[in-house]
């Protein structure tokens, strides 16, 4: 990784270079009609030496530092939603975090049967999986319908990080099915997932 | 229903049309109100960071007109509306109460808002936020003339300032056509006499267009020249607002 010493100020539609020099990165697009690359964004002007044994060769520019708007749910991307309603089909959830960030508008998030887990996915009960209130960690499937963006739990990394029992405490998971409350013992079943330590 | 219109005296018939009376200000060798020259703009301010709860704003001043504009989002679209891949643009152009000098007449201007949303629509990337909407609300504060133009150019600065991902600045600028002259940036009073007008919407450093905008009768040499005055102001325009972007980004960093 290489910086420039004095990384300039460019603002949106600010001519970086062409095709041939730079590989367009994050802040910037290609006009394909000229192979011109621009800037949209506003920030500081990077240049990153691309790695050493990759065939492309080309410097790779971007454009970052200054504000970037918040952050939008995109089909990949790990969530953290809260569930607000749990169906006998489905459970709705608002979505907090993208990735390391946090959104600054809710957005809405609905986990299907079909998506809880990997196995089995025919004998899910939602009730058992969620609660409302549970905190849970989430995979963007698809953006879904109008209403919704379809969110799936079905990896051992993914489902309920943090839940609340009966009693009011945060609960220790037990199995990757099932959450004990550490004020009266009460095991909750729920779709565990499992943290990385 | 009861009266029949056609004799009836209560009808309301609407006052003799007064001819377009000529101030003695536009006869042939006038000077413009404000003391500027034909192809003079007004002096342009912007500042982005306007409104706090926005995630981006910017508010600008042309002489006495006054435009503050907000951004918000992206964020979830409304409901009711159709599903849809790529990023949505929602505007809204509105006037205050005391924006004219009749007051009282603040609202919604629903032809505005339409202009607003086609100058600004070509230049947005809508896929970099799918399925979700931005939403820009202009409220003219002062309304003196050439309005559209700077509702227009200051939305883009706070489309900008949101770091909502653009294939250009957009900059706006018209031109009255008042009697043989062609003025550029005109005032309040100076539209109220033009025999025609012309608004340029364009992307300066990509060289396009994103909306123009022709009323009343024009010549082609007229046309042409008005065109030309128009792409010359917007790229001195864009320069002001680039400015006033990196003043503010560097503020933010120290």
């Amino acid at each position: 990784m290489e910086e420039e010493k004095e990384p300039a100020m460019v603002t949106p539609g600010e001519v970086l270079g062409t095709v041939s020099e730079f590989k367009p990165g994050k802040g910037t697009y290609v006009a394909p009609h000229n192979d011109t690359v621009f800037a949209s964004l506003t920030g500081y002007r990077r240049n990153i030496s691309p790695a050493i044994d990759s065939s492309d060769q080309r410097p790779i520019v971007e454009v970052t530092g200054h504000k970037a708007h918040g952050p939008v749910p995109q089909p990949g991307s790990i969530v953290i939603a809260r569930v607000t309603k749990v169906m006998a089909r489905s459970a709705s959830a608002h979505i907090v975090c993208v990735g390391t960030k946090s959104v600054r508008e809710i957005f809405n998030g609905i986990i299907r049967q079909q998506d809880v887990r990997a196995t089995e996915i025919d004998k899910v009960d939602m009730h058992l999986s969620f609660r409302p209130g549970d905190i849970v960690r989430a995979l963007v499937v698809s953006l879904g319908d109008a209403r919704a963006y379809f969110l799936s739990t079905a990896k051992n990394e993914l489902g309920v990080v943090s839940a609340e029992s009966t009693a009011g405490a945060t609960m220790v998971p037990v199995s990757w099915t099932e959450m004990q409350c550490p004020l009266t013992g009460q095991i909750e079943q729920r779709k565990v997932a499992k943290m990385a330590s | 229903m009861a009266g029949k219109g056609g004799a009836n005296p209560a009808t309301y018939s609407p006052s003799p049309t007064i001819q377009k009376k000529k101030a003695p200000l536009f006869k042939e060798d006038w000077v413009r109100p404000d003391g500027r020259g034909f192809h003079q703009c007004r002096p342009a301010f912007f500042r982005t960071g306007a409104v706090n709860a926005a995630s981006g704003s910017a508010y600008a001043e042309f002489g006495n007109t006054k435009v503050i504009v907000s951004v918000f989002g992206p964020r979830e679209s409304k409901k009711a509306m159709m599903y849809s891949d790529t990023g949505r643009l929602n505007c809204n152009v509105s006037f205050t109460t005391f924006a004219t000098p009749v007051r009282g007449q603040g609202s919604d201007h629903k032809e505005y808002t339409a202009m607003l949303h086609k100058a600004l629509e070509g230049a947005i990337i809508l896929e970099s936020f799918p399925k979700t909407t931005v939403d820009v609300f202009a409220l003219v504060l002062e309304s003196s003339g050439s309005d559209l133009p700077v509702v227009i150019s200051c939305a883009s600065l706070a489309l900008a300032d949101a770091g909502i991902m653009m294939y250009d600045l957009v900059a706006s600028v018209s031109v009255s056509c008042v009697s043989k002259n062609l003025v550029i940036d005109p005032i309040f009073e100076e539209e109220n006499y033009q025999d025609g007008s012309l608004m340029i919407t364009c992307m300066p450093s990509r060289y396009e267009i994103t909306q123009l905008t022709v009323t009343g009768e024009w010549s082609t040499p007229k046309i042409n020249e008005g065109m030309q005055l128009c792409l010359d102001a917007c790229a001195k325009l864009a320069k002001i607002m680039r400015s006033c972007l990196k003043e503010a980004a560097s503020d933010s960093k120290e």
